[in-house]
């Protein structure tokens, strides 16, 4: 298998930390589980390199055995059908007691922390060093927060309400304007939330303005596939002053549409926050009317139908297909196809927005096709849209799985240099990157499976829920375990292909 | 039963009639055998002594059903696993 960086966002900043460690010297050295610290280039190219690879296994044979061993979970989950066993395990949870005090605090002081994160990313972006490694903002905000950040989110809980800078400016603002220049006549209304009973007001807004009922959250999917292009096509992996001034206008933008719009800004169009909001539907440490409560990996998504608004199934899919299409861009397949047309004299930034978009199109027609299928094969009533609705929390799991794998490795790597640069960002150390071991690469792909794995019981449990009885729900489930036995292959293939910068851009 | 989810959103087509409807909250259905699961399932406590026993035989019958299935599947995976064997041999063997 694999030469592949693991991630693709900051795709140069792999290759320029292992030059930047063989500039610092050679620092080797004995690491925790068994994790060197490696300072050449061909060392951090050839570790990676190790990743599944066994010599005598080939890859046709990883990525079948992948899929084997989805519908081989399939067929394991059939024998699975107490339905009141299933919901004892779905909901179990242990209420974590959190004094309201404390939780205020807490929020108030992450509030100023992620505030100065912000402008310490801005300066540095800037005015630090343009060596990949040892910017600060390019570290923070790929490995840090892309990367590390975003793990935290489907592997703890959604924290991001309460850590969002974006939220806090505009919260400050408001207060500003309000209290001090007396602008807005609303005073912050106290109002039940829909979802978790707490009271609160819209701490945002300053208009009556409101984004039409029927676009739903589709300017977030539409915000979601333009993000995404911008990553993988504009040089914002490896340029800081390019990071510096993409990070500032999506503050500008983001900052006036809380103000304008209030809190269904960050609802229904902030890409971002709709992202960790997602992920956090299959984490352990859910929010609800009790406070916090730890639950088992996954079990919340059974719990939670999506809203039945326009546009929240086709973010699912589409946060599916972006992790995918991140992937994909940096084949060698990729890379090979797209030479001839663009030495044809078509435009590459078209053929990647084309792709990205035909892409999105396939996977929600596939989606749709496969509920259609769910919905002959229970003999059922229920609309195609809202079988489409209630399952699509199950491919949460399948995008958190393909995002650990895509990224763990990729974070390991940089968080030394990400350590050595926050603690001195504008004079920062030379740095050295991890090398991780051989194995790392079997992680990676038991990572992909695991989600899959995960994603399995949570369309099962939501099928038993959909549909009466036990076999109607069992026979349901065969068209979406077809689809996911094909994607696993798909994203293990992508996995185990070496690492190509997506060219002409 | 404690439920915790909302019930989906059903459409009959315009040319078909449902073949049975809940009493109890006028959900349609393609079989009286998914109709009698419904009841039994979701108003367990508002069911009638008739409903009851409708939704004791269409377990029943579920069961018989799922044995079979159940036994398709157990051999299913038998031979998926006995294959996967097989082949991880041949390939780790260097037949293929």
């Amino acid at each position: 298998m694999s030469e592949r960086s693991d991630g693709n966002r900051t795709r140069g900043a792999g290759r320029r930390a292992a030059r930047a460690a063989v500039r610092a010297g050679l620092r080797l050295g004995p690491w925790p589980l068994g994790v060197a610290l490696v300072g050449t280039a061909s060392a951090h190219a050839g570790s990676l390199g190790g990743a599944t690879a066994s010599a005598t296994v080939p890859t046709w044979l990883t990525v079948l055995t992948g899929g084997i061993v989805v519908g081989a979970t399939f067929l394991f989950t059939t024998l699975l059908t107490d339905h009141d066993a299933m919901r004892g395990v779905n909901w179990w949870r242990v209420v974590v007691p959190t004094p309201a005090g404390a939780r205020r605090g807490a929020v108030r002081l992450t509030r100023v922390v992620s505030v100065a994160l912000l402008a310490l990313v801005l300066v540095t972006g800037l005015v630090g060093p343009t060596t990949s490694t040892q910017n600060f903002a390019l570290l923070f905000v790929w490995a840090g927060w892309w990367a590390g950040y975003t793990m935290t989110t489907y592997l703890v809980g959604n924290t991001w309400p309460a850590l969002d800078p974006w939220r806090a400016i505009a919260g400050g603002l408001r207060w500003v304007a309000v209290a001090l220049l007396g602008v807005g006549t609303s005073r912050r209304g106290d109002e039940r939330s829909a979802d978790g009973g707490v009271v609160t007001g819209d701490r945002f807004r300053l208009s009556s303005a409101t984004i039409p009922e029927r676009w739903g959250v589709w300017p977030a999917v539409v915000g979601l596939l333009a993000l995404v292009y911008l990553e993988v096509v504009s040089p914002i992996g490896t340029n800081s002053r390019a990071l510096a001034f993409v990070v500032a206008a999506y503050s500008v933008v983001t900052v006036a549409g809380a103000l304008v719009y209030g809190r269904a800004w960050f609802d229904r169009v902030d890409p971002v926050s709709r992202v960790f909001a997602t992920y956090g539907r299959v984490a352990p440490v859910q929010r609800d009317e009790n406070g916090f409560s730890l639950r088992l990996p996954g079990t919340a998504a059974t719990e939670a139908i999506l809203p039945d608004r326009p546009g929240e199934t086709e973010f699912v899919v589409a946060l599916l297909w972006v992790t995918t299409y991140d992937g994909l861009v940096s084949t060698p397949l990729w890379s090979r196809l797209l030479t001839p047309i663009a030495q044809a004299g078509v435009p590459a930034v078209l053929v990647y927005v084309f792709v990205l978009l035909a892409g999105f199109g396939v996977f929600l027609g596939v989606y749709r096709l496969a509920s259609r299928y769910i919905r002959e094969r229970a003999d059922t009533y229920v609309t195609v849209d809202e079988i489409e609705r209630w399952l699509a929390p199950a491919l949460v799991p399948i995008a958190a799985g393909y995002h650990v794998a895509h990224f763990l490795g990729y974070f390991l790597t940089l968080a030394p240099a990400l350590g050595a640069v926050a603690v001195a960002p504008f004079g920062p150390p030379n740095t050295v990157v991890l090398v991780l071991p051989d194995w790392f690469g079997t992680v990676k792909l038991a990572c992909v499976l695991l989600g899959h794995v995960v994603a399995v019981w949570v369309a099962h449990s939501l099928a038993f829920e959909l549909f009466p009885g036990v076999l109607a729900a069992i026979r349901s489930q065969v068209p979406s375990v077809v689809v996911m036995v094909f994607y696993t292959m798909v994203s293990l293939w992508v996995i185990t292909q070496p690492y190509v910068a997506p060219p002409f851009v | 039963m404690n439920r915790k989810l909302p019930d989906p959103l059903t459409r009959v087509p315009t040319d078909e009639e449902p073949t049975a409807t809940c009493p109890h909250c006028e959900r349609p259905f393609r079989s009286v055998h998914a109709r009698d699961l419904h009841v039994g399932e979701r108003h367990e406590s508002d069911a009638t002594g008739t409903e009851s026993e409708r939704y004791e035989r269409a377990l029943e019958t579920e069961r018989d059903d799922l044995w079979f299935f159940h036994a398709k599947a157990v051999v299913g995976l038998g031979v998926t696993y006995a294959a996967s064997v097989i082949l991880y041999m041949v390939v780790l063997g260097g037949f293929l």
